[in-house]
């Protein structure tokens, strides 16, 4: 089995049954989008734009990031053959895991709900919010993805975001999103 | 100094979340006319039966791409002068070049802040009020 990790910023694809997708997520977010009559799928992992203490980016800036980096994603599964309008997703992220960031993962979360709904595209699995980081596996084959909270001293480094890159080929959120430990979904 | 209200406009791109933010950002930098479509297969005609004076295109788009549809308005004798300003992704530079051999007036680099697409809109029409 062939495992892709990525990380902050970066998206893969892939359309071979062996292969897994896999990252790490504090209050970036990951969306998985598959599409299931190409058998074919992929991931982001991105952050809408960190505050930093000498620059502190804007709302409106920070949602150039995420649009960015799904429309990445999304280009990236309609040149291997996807069609937009079979493609569903699933949704992991967005924890608040560093107080002194306040509720940036919530912002995170919000934002990718926001656009899947004004994109049209399916929602299948969400699991966003608390306060723990999560791993996510996806199988961009068959679109099944596993995900797992994880203690905090795991997790990724949130750090800013330019613009986001192909690694390879290939409010508060209500309390229902966040899931427990080990999570099997289709 | 031309005036950014009297600027007709029409903004293509396949994600209507990146559209509604290019109009927002027009619209706040003053320009009132503001016309948009999914597609450059539905923009052709539109902008054909309306004339506008900027189209704002992305380049990746699926039936007609931006290189596609920057040909098309060139080749027309009517539209063939409209300005036309690419949207690509950081990567794609072979896409500029390509853009430029087939007469784009400018092109922005996404993401982009609303001061790159002024200027890079300012350098076509010149400093707008």
């Amino acid at each position: 089995m062939q495992r892709i990790a990525i990380v902050q910023g970066q998206h893969a694809i892939a359309d071979d049954p062996d292969t897994i997708i896999t990252t790490l997520l504090g209050s970036c977010i990951a969306v998985c989008l598959h599409d299931a009559e190409a058998k074919l799928g992929g991931m982001n992992h991105f952050l809408l734009g960190e505050p930093e203490p000498q620059h502190r980016v804007r709302p409106e800036d920070r949602h150039r990031y995420g649009l960015h980096a799904m429309e990445l994603l999304i280009n990236a599964m309609m040149q291997k053959g996807a069609a937009r309008h079979r493609l569903r997703a699933h949704v992991f992220g967005g924890a608040n895991v560093v107080p002194a960031f306040g509720k940036i993962g919530t912002a995170n979360g919000e934002f990718a709900l926001r656009f899947l709904g004004t994109e049209g595209i399916a929602i299948g699995h969400c699991a966003l919010g608390g306060i723990l980081p999560r791993k996510v596996e996806f199988r961009p084959w068959d679109g099944t993805v596993h995900t797992s909270t994880i203690e905090e001293r795991f997790a990724p480094p949130p750090r800013p975001s330019a613009a986001p890159q192909v690694q390879m080929q290939g409010s508060d959120m209500p309390d229902e999103y966040s899931h427990g430990d080990v999570e099997l979904f289709r | 100094m031309p005036a950014a209200s009297a600027i007709k406009v029409m903004v293509v791109d396949d994600q209507t979340s990146m559209r509604a933010m290019i109009r927002r950002t027009l619209q706040d930098l003053g320009f009132r006319d503001v016309r948009d479509k999914p597609s450059a297969v539905e923009a052709l005609p539109s902008v054909k039966a309306d004339r506008v004076h900027l189209i704002i295109s992305d380049y990746n788009m699926p039936d007609m791409d931006g290189l596609a549809f920057l040909q098309a308005v060139r080749s027309d004798p009517v539209i063939g002068k409209t300005v036309f300003i690419m949207l690509t992704g950081s990567s794609e530079k072979s896409v500029v070049q390509k853009a430029a051999e087939l007469g784009v007036n400018n092109y922005v680099v996404k993401p982009f802040a609303p001061a790159a697409l002024k200027e890079k809109i300012e350098r076509v029409f010149g400093e707008l009020t």
